[in-house]
């Protein structure tokens, strides 16, 4: 088992040395900004185990259980230990949440919105530029700070390399190269990791310091041997929790040869190009991977699915998907039907992200392997 | 002789068959299911035994819901593929399956060689399975067994609106204050399961023909409604509430022959 902190014990150390701590929403934030102004982004996608009933009081029942997470989460003193929150436009529900805090709920830390344009545009990209502009002022004021374009660079430079970084975890593990070139080979040594661990790794940037995350990354790959067995397969959605779906897939014989999932995959971000910081880091969120959140169309999704299935020779994808999540599930209709009729067959299974994994749906995860084998 | 074992452990009833070389099915045995699922397993073995001698050698296959407690089985395979299985060996061809089991109903797309091309499950809850007719039918004081034949009896049914159990008795409950008929309720709720049924095949699309299996199969009405709600003649197999052992006793024989 890969040795990771806990988030708390990350969170305090962060904070023992001066730093401060922010409490991320999903999915898209600019994290090398936060970092500039020594601020930790530390992601809150739910977490599972709360009692929901907290934020029950607040949202309609039809809100997603992240959603209900994450308030009542909040209002049982989960984010205490944080000094603000940023919350991303990701879906009307994101965005009730946060006016839910700003305007009812009102916590001690300070609240930032971040409205994320739905668009690939030049407008877009100064829309977000201009969102970026009006964090940095607020997190001036709250912290006193004004870095300056080249600190700012130098905690994109990290970021980005922690970006790449990953996409490499996941060709060594998947023997793929993402820009279709050859698989990176790797000689085995160690023990195996697991896809539950490999998965624990990825998910580590959700709160890991980007340098200690480097690290981790570099020492899974060299001290662990990766073992692509079983059936390729591509996890589609927006979180693997609870995480034993992980466990159950490997059992079943599929092997996760890839992801497009809002907290991994997703946040693949190419390295961007413009030497001004706010650009560069608003170009890489709106030119990342397709995520139908920013507003992506369902062709270009599909192409980004199929060009994965391609490069990793998965056989089928996986959308598992939280219960209620509109965004997504506009989608999936269409989505499944352009990737059935590429010959790509698809499975969807729904969750709700604090309920233990129901043996229905390892049962219908089973049964899709089974045909794909 | 029988040749391969299939044990499907499902939530309502726990069923096993034995098949042949030639992969007939040669025998078959059914109980309600036992929460104590090793205990009953253990008893199905036994009444192979009797009849058969040893089952050294013998390959078993499970299947259902219970299937990862049945430890003497060589391979565990989901009701899925094994639904498929049995249903193409009987029938001799693909189409769309529904199985409308105790606790969980499933529609599964079989290509023309017998492979599983897509399918849906509804799992989450009762409606749409055995178990909402189940609960409805305690509360109308009509034998399970009937249900099929008042409702069809009734000249005009009445909407029953709730899709979940445990509303629609509730909403039985008030139709019979308001001294609502139990035939057209029956009819109601009959074509309230088949609707769900139905939405289920539109979801992975009907390809004719339709077939059918599962428990509920033995109710008249569920097949006529379904027949009247996608304009498709369904088509049965000898024993649709064997389909998923015996699909298992099937998988099994292949095993036995390497
Ligand atoms: S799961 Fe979907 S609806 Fe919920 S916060 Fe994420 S994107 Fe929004």
């Amino acid at each position: 088992m890969v040795k990771i902190p806990k988030r708390h014990e990350v969170c305090r150390k962060f904070k023992e040395q001066g730093g401060k701590v922010a409490a991320v929403l999903p999915i898209h934030y600019p994290r090398a900004l936060l970092r500039a102004f020594d601020i930790l982004p530390v992601e809150v996608w739910g977490p599972p185990q709360v009692d929901v009933s907290y934020g029950g009081a607040h949202l309609q029942p039809y809100v997603c259980s992240i959603v209900h997470n994450a308030l009542s989460f909040l209002k049982t003193g989960g984010l205490d230990e944080t000094d603000l929150i940023i919350v991303p436009h990701t879906c009307d529900s994101l965005q009730g949440f946060g006016s839910i805090l700003l305007d009812f709920v009102k916590p001690r830390q300070p609240v930032f919105p971040v409205y994320l344009p739905r668009g690939k545009r030049q407008e877009d990209v100064e829309f977000l530029v201009n969102e970026f502009k009006s964090l940095y002022r607020g997190l001036e004021k709250i912290t006193g700070k004004s870095p300056k374009t080249d600190e700012i660079l130098k905690r994109i430079e990290i970021e980005e390399k922690a970006d790449a970084k990953l996409k490499e975890l996941y060709e060594i593990r998947g023997e793929f190269s993402f820009e279709s070139g050859k698989a990176k080979s790797r000689s085995s040594k160690g023990d195996a990791l697991s896809t539950y661990d490999f998965y624990r790794v990825v998910r580590a940037r959700e709160f890991l310091p980007v340098e200690e995350f480097i690290e981790l990354a570099d020492e899974v790959i060299s001290e662990y041997s990766f073992v692509r067995e079983g059936v390729p397969v591509i996890l589609s959605g927006i979180v693997p929790e609870p995480m034993e779906v992980l466990n159950a897939i490997e059992e079943a014989g599929g092997f996760v040869v890839a992801d497009d999932l809002a907290c991994c995959g997703r946040r693949l971000y190419g390295g961007g190009k413009s030497s001004e910081p706010l650009k560069r880091m608003a170009e890489r969120i709106i030119f990342g991977p397709p995520d139908v959140t920013r507003g992506n169309l369902i062709e270009e999704r599909f192409e980004h699915l199929k060009y994965l299935a391609e490069v990793t020779g998965a056989r089928g994808i996986i959308f598992y998907t939280v219960k209620f999540c509109e965004p997504e599930l506009f989608d999936l209709p269409d989505l499944k039907n352009m990737l059935k009729s590429a010959g790509i067959p698809s499975v969807q299974v729904e969750i709700d992200i604090g309920d233990p994994l129901p043996h229905q749906t390892i049962t219908r995860l089973t049964a899709f392997l089974e045909v794909l084998a | 002789m029988i040749k391969a074992i299939g044990i499907d452990v499902g939530s309502t009833t726990a069923k096993i068959v034995g098949v042949n070389e030639s992969g007939e099915f040669v025998w078959s045995y059914i109980e309600p299911a036992d929460p104590r699922v090793e205990d009953q397993v253990e008893r199905f073995l036994e009444k192979v035994r009797e009849m058969a001698g040893s089952i050294e050698g013998i390959p078993i296959v499970a299947t259902g819901y219970g299937r990862n407690l049945v430890h003497q089985a060589t391979k565990k395979v989901t009701e899925i593929t094994c639904h498929a299985r049995g249903v193409f060996k009987q029938l001799g061809h693909g189409g769309t399956l529904v199985d409308i089991g105790g606790q969980d109903s499933k529609v599964i797309v079989i290509g023309p060689h017998g492979e599983v091309v897509d399918f849906t499950m509804n799992d989450k809850c009762a409606a749409g399975t055995g178990r909402f007719l189940e609960n409805t039918a305690g509360r109308l004081r009509v034998k399970l067994e009937e249900m099929g034949n008042v409702a069809l009896s009734a000249p005009e049914e009445v909407k029953i609106s709730s899709t979940c159990t445990v509303f629609a008795e509730s909403e039985i409950i008030s139709m019979i204050a308001h001294g609502v008929r139990v035939e057209p309720i029956l009819k109601g709720l009959h074509r309230s399961l088949v609707k769900r049924i139905v939405a289920m095949i539109r979801s992975v699309g009907l390809v004719p023909p339709l077939m059918l299996s599962g428990g509920v199969v033995k109710n008249p009405a569920i097949r006529k409604m379904i027949e009247e709600e996608t304009g498709e003649k369904v088509i049965l197999p000898d024993h649709p509430q064997f389909m998923g052992a015996y699909g298992a006793a099937l998988i099994g024989l292949k095993l036995g022959k390497g």
